[in-house]
């Protein structure tokens, strides 16, 4: 009794805050971009969910979260190449898509792409789409550059950057012609590794988020990079620092990947939860995303009436040819491998 | 002797309720860690987690595989630079504080000008680096403006270099606390019996004040050299793709690799390194330690 009269306040702090949590809270671990104001407040006005936002740099930071204990997050949005890797690891939990709004209205390469439904079981629900294509700025790269052999030109040395990410691989290896980039030989690997170590001294920094790589392109730090398509070229545009930059798709082709919603295992907010991931493909939820982030919405049924033509045109809303003409990201054959050879890039002196 | 028992005996009980907060936070928060970190660096990676295991192949990856040792060797290059120039630096600035600076009161207001960035996040601190340093930095324009150059200098910004003035920025206040405390604890007879005796300043500095404040200069190398050794922030932000140290291995091996084992084995190495150092510091500071009385 005594103890218990001791621990009273300390009991009621438990249940405040408990009932704190009661008032729907939803935890969403995401991108930077993703959680902006025109989603979480007509959000939570609908559906009474209060959302709290944790941003990550790169994809791989969602399973190394959820490893570390991931007990504080319901929602997490990887790209669909590392969907797979977080269901095998056993961080997330099915999704019924009959319980998923609009679901039908997906594009179904999306939403029925293998990575997603692993064993006819629905792990994913896709969210937003766009590519990873060049930037450069025209003023200082003469001509009109067509291929990713600009990212390895001794002419701009010292003005190169790269997404800081093992997908520096699939840049190095469609470089060097080969196709198979997301199973490459051993073989194929060290010819990858090798050319990535020569562009080293041409490279000023590997940029690790968007923001950076904006910073580095307004400071006139870097010309050419690797860049989210639209998200860059539209914020050092939007700067007016007295010069552009431009955007292209090489012809090894550009880079393509899907973010998708997915479900963390035993999530406590399992209502609110769903009602975010149907929210998401509404249109309310579809064309402020796209708005806010540049990208393109995955339901084209649902942003038919909240986005002008031109917006649509620019978004490739309905033009699923547009996938076809990029490599569409998957998870390697052997990620470990992939990660210890970019690390060993990075290590190199 | 039957008299001290029992004051020992008495006292056991309040003593061990005095202590048992910090010497039981100790074992939680740092013994019992330590532990695990050593046992998962026996663990084995299987795709995609990890699994408990007994195998030194963890160890062996990590001196066999060069991008590890090109690391911890580039990590120690990098801490020992900075340690030497904080130590350069932080030195004279202590000494001058000290014994040049005549009055109490501006005494004070420098020395908490020079601890007084450490109020300061140190996010924001190296983050400020790159403004100063960047090609169109403070630094560049001003080298600009006054004519020694047209074209901006990109060899400030995003090297080992910048890593080097930026850790040595930071760190300076760890150099020159301790050497600010040993040489005010200086006699001052100590010194004025030097001079009576017909020593020249000079001599006086290395025959007694650079001994007697050997400590200080051990204790602040000392610190500078592990905080150093294991800064992650710098390499990311005004590092180039040359900048990577240990503690961004360490963080890939945890993060992206979600490779714990491995990660385990190089926290484990790193921190028998540091334990060495700091084994070799207290010896030092033993063996120069100078007797007075």
């Amino acid at each position: 009794m005594k103890a218990g009269k001791r621990l009273a306040p300390f009991a009621l702090g438990l249940v405040a805050m408990a009932h704190a949590a009661a008032a729907q809270d939803l935890n969403i671990l995401t991108w930077e971009g993703y959680a902006p104001e025109t989603i979480t407040r007509p959000f939570a006005e609908a559906s009474g969910c209060n959302i709290t936002a944790s941003y990550v740099g790169s994809n791989d930071d969602f399973a190394a979260k959820l490893a570390a204990g991931g007990g504080v997050y319901d929602i997490i949005t990887p790209s669909s190449d590392t969907v797979p890797l977080l269901s095998q690891a056993g961080f997330v939990d099915p999704i019924d898509p009959a319980a998923v709004e609009n679901y039908a209205g997906i594009y179904p390469e999306f939403s029925q792409s293998p990575a997603l439904n692993l064993d006819g079981i629905t792990w994913a629900v896709p969210l937003i789409w766009g590519s990873v294509s060049l930037i450069y700025r025209p003023d200082m790269v003469p001509g009109t550059p067509d291929s990713i052999a600009v990212l390895f030109d001794p002419a701009y040395a010292g003005k190169i950057s790269m997404w800081d990410d093992k997908s520096a691989i699939y840049w190095a290896a469609r470089y060097l012609g080969y196709e198979n980039i997301f199973d490459l030989t051993d073989e194929q690997l060290e010819a990858v590794k090798a050319k990535l170590i020569e562009q080293k001294p041409l490279v000023r920094k590997y940029w690790a988020s968007a923001g950076e790589l904006t910073e580095l392109m307004a400071n006139q730090e870097v010309y050419v990079s690797n860049a989210w398509t639209g998200l860059t070229f539209k914020e050092v545009n939007g700067l007016n620092k007295g010069f552009t930059v431009a955007e292209f798709n090489p012809k090894e082709k550009s880079e393509g990947w899907m973010d998708s919603m997915m479900l963390v295992k035993g999530t406590p907010n399992q209502e609110c939860a769903m009602k975010f991931i149907s929210y998401m493909q509404s249109a309310e939820g579809q064309c402020a995303l796209a708005a806010s982030t540049g990208y393109f919405p995955v339901n084209p049924g649902a942003v038919a009436a909240c986005m002008d033509e031109a917006t649509k045109k620019e978004r490739q809303v309905g033009n699923i040819d547009f996938v076809k003409s990029l490599v569409m990201w998957q998870q390697p054959a052997r990620l470990d491998k992939y990660i210890e050879v970019w690390n060993a890039v990075k290590a190199a002196p | 002797m039957r008299g001290k028992s029992v004051l020992a005996r008495r006292s056991a009980l309040p003593v061990l309720g005095l202590f048992a907060l910090p010497v039981g936070w100790a074992f939680l928060l740092l013994i019992v860690p330590y532990g695990i970190m050593v046992a998962i660096s026996f663990w084995t990676r299987q795709f995609p987690l990890f699994v408990p295991d007994f195998q030194f192949g963890n160890y062996l990856q990590l001196f066999s595989d060069p991008q590890y040792y090109t690391v911890i060797l580039r990590t120690a290059k990098i801490a020992a630079l900075v340690t030497l120039a904080a130590t350069c630096l932080g030195y004279p600035l202590a000494y001058y504080l000290v014994f040049v600076i005549k009055t109490e009161r501006l005494r004070a207001l420098l020395y908490m000008l020079v601890i007084v960035p450490l109020w300061v996040s140190y996010l924001l601190r190296t983050y400020t680096w790159k403004t100063i340093l960047g090609t169109d930095g403070a630094l560049n324009s001003a080298l600009k403006w006054l004519g020694v150059i047209d074209q901006p200098i990109s060899l400030f910004l995003y090297n080992q270099w910048s890593m080097v003035i930026t850790l040595t920025y930071i760190f300076i206040p760890f150099v020159v606390m301790p050497v600010f405390a040993a040489l005010e604890n200086i006699p001052r007879n100590l010194i004025e019996a030097s001079e009576d005796l017909g020593v020249r300043p000079f001599g006086t500095f290395l025959r007694v004040i650079l001994p007697l404040s050997a400590g200080g200069v051990i204790s602040g190398a000392t610190v500078t050299f592990c905080l150093a050794f294991g800064d992650f922030v710098a390499p990311v932000l005004v590092g180039g793709p040359d900048g990577t140290m240990v503690a961004n291995l360490l963080q890939s091996q945890f993060g992206a690799a979600l490779n714990w084992p491995l990660g385990s084995a190089l926290a484990t190495v790193v921190l028998l390194i540091v334990m060495a150092l700091l084994w070799l510091s207290a010896r030092l500071d033993r063996a120069g330690r100078v007797a007075l009385g």
